[in-house]
This record gives structure tokens, C-alpha cells and sequence, in this order.
């Protein structure tokens, strides 16, 4: 099956810091899947028992919607929408 | 202590009592714990899935922690739905299953599942102890975690060598989630007092507060007119004038009516499910919003607040009190109007309750709530018959309506039960069952009858998945498919084979008789009610269509009804 490209999809770019816990990441892209959002690119660094994501995400949805549901996740100890990076690609 | 020991004794100091579960191969050390324990009931389910639904239910009706407890693979496996079921009402749970040893994890071992991969999304969160030492700190962790904030399940995946370890680490002092403070008012209650036609919503969320008794005051105090999701059932009371019923797809005309009119939608503890509101655009549309729940993430969700509170409900729910005692809202017309819709548009039985008519669901639910005492529980399987208790029966607290809400689990209701009469012996709990929803847990009798549990079960028998056939007849140009159970067995022989004793009615004037001997009889005791395959449930909005769209029964003529009898 081919992928979907949605090339008109408003782009946005997310930093999240977690606990580097098992099933960490899986946790993280799951949410990230249903809640309507197609990972772009990843940028991962492990550093002290953390985690550090860039994400680069498309998606129609409220991204803020997003950030709520990942912040709601026991082992995210933040996440932070770059506005600028977000503005650029969906602008 | 060893690990299985440790888990032992974080139930001991957190006072559960009671833990359902089903032993197997990898959770075998936790079982040999607990033939040297005092102090925790293992209660043993005949299903994994049931255990997890009977954890649910004790939660529910007591507002404790629910924790159930099964093997690797199969076990854990059946557990998913319960667990799920859990995470969609917010229900506080503790999942314990014994995982395959370290070492055999990823190896393909007998009754290996990466258990952790796949329940991740229903969960509040989720742990693989791969470190002894860690595991009181986790188990500290895991039961703060589901009982704070909004609650939801959390499971913790044990290989069977952790289970075996010495433990030299001691247990951490309780620890605790910070709750939300109160934000401040002050703006949604000029928004508030700015309307000339507020509607107060309430939902799940109340209760998971365990703020009923400040809802109630608030309600008391604004004097709104209120409506309810079918979690929030039985947050105002049984006697609340002000209380308009239920909202959605199977809500009253009366709710629905006020939802579309109102000018100010006041929330509390609910999330605009899609079985409430119908389709989005279509609802509240000439609403400002307020929304109030301890959950960031569920505010703005799905429309937009004009204000939104989060925080601790009691708190807030307290502030708003203060102010309204002080300046009360005047709304009279408003009022007055809702009040009317509530006399026309509420609730009422479809059929009359003629002596020889047949039995149709709400005739027998309003009986049902005209017999039973107000602390009845209430254990509802998922399909008609539910929305027929929704409607019908007068809760007078949201944890004595047990029903699954978000995920719509049938053979929900007697597990749920079981948990429920174990959380309180002395109370008189009901599962409501459709004859579909029952036999997809029906051997739960066996753990009825092994701790000799005084549930009443109700069946009310269409032959048929009603709900289904219902859709298809309105939707799918009653195009009938698989939803015929006429080969049902005989639910009284199955009964009688777990020695509990029961009773066939059919007719209206044996209503009464029939639910006055079950309750009567000190033991569990199984009515078997025969109704109409064709009764509907009405209202119905058609899914994806908006409330203002909502169905009546039509018109029948004597003919259609001497069919349906």
C-alpha cells in the first residue's frame, strides 16, 4: 500500500524532554499517531536518563491539542511548540 | 522480602483489601505470596477479562482503587478489554501481570506478549520492572498515579525473576500527584451572570472528583436547569426539579431541547463526547462556553471554551457556591421554560402498563426504580437495555449507575457487579443485562456462586443484539443482519446450574412480583424477563446527525401493535 501524501498539511516543529523509560518513544509516536498528527522527521538524543525529541509533525489538527495529550504522559516532563519553525512551514 | 512479597505490601499499606485476578505460569510467585498473606481477599474470577471489569466495578461504586491481577500472554492479553474499559471512563485501576523472566523477554518464550508495546494506549501510564530495587518505588508511584488527577488505569508488567528477587530497598513514604489549585472565577462568573439562558452540563467527572456534594450545592445555588451525560446520570440527585435527564443520541427531547437553546453551557467533568453532542456544529450553537475539569487536555478539545477553568472541581465548584449564595442568578424565564420541556419532553414510558400487556423495557426499568431503595446499584451490559436503565431509572448518585460509558463494553454488567458487591456486601446490587451482553461473561456465575454473592440479574430477552437490529431497521433499510439470538439457551438452566435460583416473567402485571422476589430472596437470584424483539429505544438521534435532528417513536396503529405483542 502507498503512502499518503498530504503535501498541504500545516507543518509544525515540537521539542519534548521525557524519561528515557521503556516503551518511551513507542508511547510518545503513538499518541502523536492518533491524534492526527504523520511524524516528519526526528531528531532523538539520550543524555542522564533523558530523553531530548525534535519532532518536525503534519497534521490539520489543532497542534495544541497535541501538546496537551504529550504533556498529559507520565514520563514527559515537557514539550515546547517552536513557533517560529511552525509559523515558516505552515505558512 | 522478595518482589512478589513487596507488591503484598504496598496493598497492605495502601489498605486494599480486595484484588481480583486468575493465576498462571509467570505470576505464580505473586499466588505463593499470597498463600502466607493476611489481610488481601484474592477474589478468583473465572475470566481475565472479567477480573479486569470486576476491579472496575469495585472502583466505581466505591471510589477506590480497582486491582486486578493475571499471567503473561493469555492472561494479560484478556485483560486488554477491561483495562480499555477502565481507561475510557477514567476509572482508577492497578494492572499486575507476571511477565516471562528477563532473560526469556524478546525471545519468542512460552506465553510471552509484549504487553507493554501493546496496551500503551490505554493506559495512564505503564511500567516493565526491569530492576528489583525499583519495584516498591513503581508500585508507590503506579497507585498515586491512578488515583490522582483524573484517574485511569496503570499497569505494571513483572518478569517472573523480579518476582522471586530479594528486595533490599525499603518501601518510599506515600507519595502523592499535586492536585490543581482553584483558578479564579471571576470572569466565567460574569459570563455567567451576563447569560439569560445558562444550562449546566455535567458529566463522568463529578464523581471521579468526588465532588458530588459540592455539585449538588452549586446546582442548588445557580438554580439552572441541568442536563447530564450518561456517566453524569444521578449527579443532581433523584429529586433535583431542575434536572432535565439525560443529553445525546438517546437523550431526552427535554435535554436536547435545552442544549440547543441555551446561551451559556455551563461544564462540568465532561468531554463533549460524540454520543452527547451529536454532531459538533450542530450543538449548543447559540452557546458561549465554560468549561471546568481537572484535565487540560480535555478543554478546548473538541470546541472551543470562552472560559476555561481547570483545576480541582470542588474547588472551583465551591467558589462559584460562595458568589451564587450571595447574588443568585435570575433566570425565571428561563426556567420556567425548561420546565415546560421537562413536563412534555422528558422521559416517558412508550407502552401503557395495561395488566396482560407485554413487558417492554422502560415499563419494567421505571417499575424497577419505583421498587428498589435509592442506594441500589445498578450493573448495566451495553445495548438497549442500557439506555433504557439511562433513561428510566432515577439514580440518586452517579456511583450507582455502573455502566461503560466510553468504550460501550457488552458483558460489562456482571463482572462489574461482582466488584461492586465486594465493595459493599451489604447493598443490594442489580446487573441489568441484555441476553447479547450476558452471555459474553455468563461464566461469572461460577464466581457468584463460589463466594456466594447476593447479585440480583436481570435479563431482559429480545431474542436479538436490539441495539443493532434497531440501527438496521432505521439506518440500513432494515436490512437484518446477524442479530438474531433465538437460539439463546435457557438461561434458567444455566442458572440452576450454578445453583442460583430464578424466576420467567413476560406479562406487565408480573413486574412487581417478579423483581419484589429477587430482592427479597437473601441470596443471588436470576429473573428472566421475555420482551418484544421489536421495541426501540427512543429517541434516537442517527449517529453523526445533530441533537435538534433526534427521532420520536412514530405513531403505531393497534394492528403494529398487536404484532409486536
Amino acid at each position: 500500500m502507498k503512502p499518503k501524501t498530504q503535501t498541504s498539511l500545516p507543518g509544525y516543529t515540537l521539542t519534548c524532554r521525557m524519561a528515557h523509560e521503556a516503551a518511551a518513544l513507542e508511547r510518545l509516536c503513538q499518541v502523536v499517531r492518533i491524534r492526527g498528527f504523520r511524524i516528519t522527521r526526528m531528531n532523538l538524543q539520550s543524555t542522564d536518563g533523558q530523553l531530548d525529541i525534535a519532532l518536525t509533525l503534519e497534521g490539520s489538527r489543532p497542534i495544541g491539542m497535541l501538546q496537551s495529550q504529550l504533556e498529559k504522559l507520565h514520563s514527559v516532563a515537557g514539550v515546547v511548540l517552536d513557533e517560529g519553525a511552525s509559523q515558516t512551514r505552515s505558512a | 522480602m522478595n518482589g512478589a512479597q513487596h507488591i503484598l505490601d504496598a496493598f497492605h499499606r495502601h489498605n486494599i483489601g480486595t484484588v481480583f485476578g486468575y493465576p498462571g505460569g509467570c505470576i505464580m510467585p505473586l499466588y505463593d505470596a499470597l498463600v502466607d498473606d493476611v489481610g488481601v481477599d484474592h477474589v478468583l474470577c473465572r475470566h481475565e477479562q472479567a477480573c479486569a471489569l470486576a476491579a472496575d466495578g469495585y472502583a466505581r461504586a466505591s471510589g477506590k482503587l480497582g486491582v486486578c491481577i493475571a499471567t503473561s500472554g493469555p492472561g494479560a492479553t484478556n485483560l486488554i478489554t477491561g483495562v480499555a474499559n477502565a481507561h475510557r471512563d477514567s476509572i482508577p485501576m492497578l494492572v499486575i501481570t507476571g511477565q516471562v523472566a528477563s532473560g526469556m523477554i524478546g525471545t519468542d518464550a512460552f506465553q510471552e506478549t509484549d504487553v507493554l508495546g501493546m496496551t500503551l494506549g490505554i493506559v495512564k501510564h505503564s511500567y516493565l520492572v526491569d530492576d528489583a530495587e525499583a519495584l516498591p518505588q513503581i508500585m508507590e508511584e503506579a497507585m498515586a498515579l491512578a488515583t490522582s488527577g483524573r484517574p485511569g488505569p496503570v499497569w505494571i508488567d513483572i518478569p517472573k525473576d523480579i518476582l522471586l528477587t530479594e528486595v533490599k530497598a525499603l518501601a518510599p513514604s506515600q507519595s502523592s500527584t499535586p492536585e490543581p489549585g482553584t483558578p479564579d472565577i471571576a470572569e466565567a462568573l460574569a459570563m455567567l451572570r451576563e447569560a439569560r439562558r445558562p444550562l449546566l452540563y455535567s458529566g463522568g467527572g463529578v464523581s471521579l472528583a468526588n465532588a458530588e456534594d459540592r455539585f449538588r450545592a452549586f446546582a442548588n445555588a445557580s438554580a439552572m436547569p441541568g442536563v447530564a451525560t450518561l456517566k453524569g446520570i444521578g449527579n443532581a440527585g433523584k429529586h433535583n426539579p431542575n434536572d432535565l435527564g439525560m443529553l445525546g443520541m438517546h437523550g431526552s427531547r427535554a435535554a436536547n431541547r435545552a442544549v440547543e437553546e441555551c446561551d451559556l453551557l455551563f461544564i462540568v467533568g465532561a468531554r463533549l463526547d460524540d454520543r452527547a453532542t451529536g454532531k459538533l456544529d450542530g450543538f449548543a450553537p447559540n452557546a458561549r462556553t465554560i468549561h471546568i475539569d481537572t484535565d487540560a487536555a480535555e478543554i478546548s478539545k473538541l470546541r472551543a471554551a470562552d472560559v476555561a477553568l481547570r483545576g480541582n472541581l470542588n474547588g472551583i465548584l465551591a467558589a462559584f457556591t460562595r458568589e451564587l449564595e450571595r447574588q443568585p442568578l435570575t433566570i425565571d424565564d428561563w426556567w420556567s421554560q425548561c420546565q415546560t420541556w421537562r413536563t412534555t419532553g422528558g422521559f416517558q414510558a412508550a407502552d401503557n402498563e395495561e395488566p396482560l400487556a407485554p413487558i417492554t423495557g422502560p415499563v419494567f426499568i421505571r417499575q424497577l426504580s419505583r421498587i428498589t431503595a435509592d442506594n441500589t446499584v445498578i450493573a448495566c451490559d451495553v445495548g438497549q437495555h442500557q439506555m433504557w436503565v439511562a433513561q428510566h431509572y432515577h439514580f440518586d448518585h452517579p456511583r450507582h449507575h455502573l455502566t461503560s460509558g466510553g468504550l460501550g463494553t457488552m458483558g460489562y454488567g456482571l463482572p462489574a457487579a461482582i466488584g461492586a458487591q465486594f465493595s459493599d456486601p451489604g447493598t443490594t446490587v442489580i446487573n441489568v443485562a441484555g441476553d447479547g451482553s450476558f452471555m459474553m461473561n455468563a461464566q461469572e456465575l461460577a464466581t457468584i456462586r463460589r463466594y456466594r454473592l447476593p447479585v440480583k440479574i436481570i435479563i431482559l430477552d429480545n431474542q436479538c443484539l436490539g441495539m443493532v437490529r434497531q440501527q438496521q431497521e432505521l439506518f440500513y433499510q432494515n436490512r437484518e443482519s446477524q442479530i438474531d439470538l433465538d437460539d439463546n439457551p435457557d438461561f434458567m438452566a444455566m442458572a440452576r446450574a450454578f445453583d442460583i435460583p430464578s424466576l420467567h416473567i413476560e406479562r406487565t402485571d408480573q413486574i412487581r412480583r417478579g423483581i419484589e422476589t429477587i430482592l427479597a430472596y437473601a441470596g443471588p437470584m436470576l429473573l428472566h424477563v421475555s420482551i418484544s424483539r421489536e421495541e426501540n429505544v427512543w429517541p434516537i438521534v442517527k449517529p453523526g446527525a445533530s441533537n435538534h435532528e433526534m427521532m420520536d417513536e412514530p405513531k403505531r396503529t393497534t394492528a403494529q401493535k398487536e404484532h409486536v405483542a
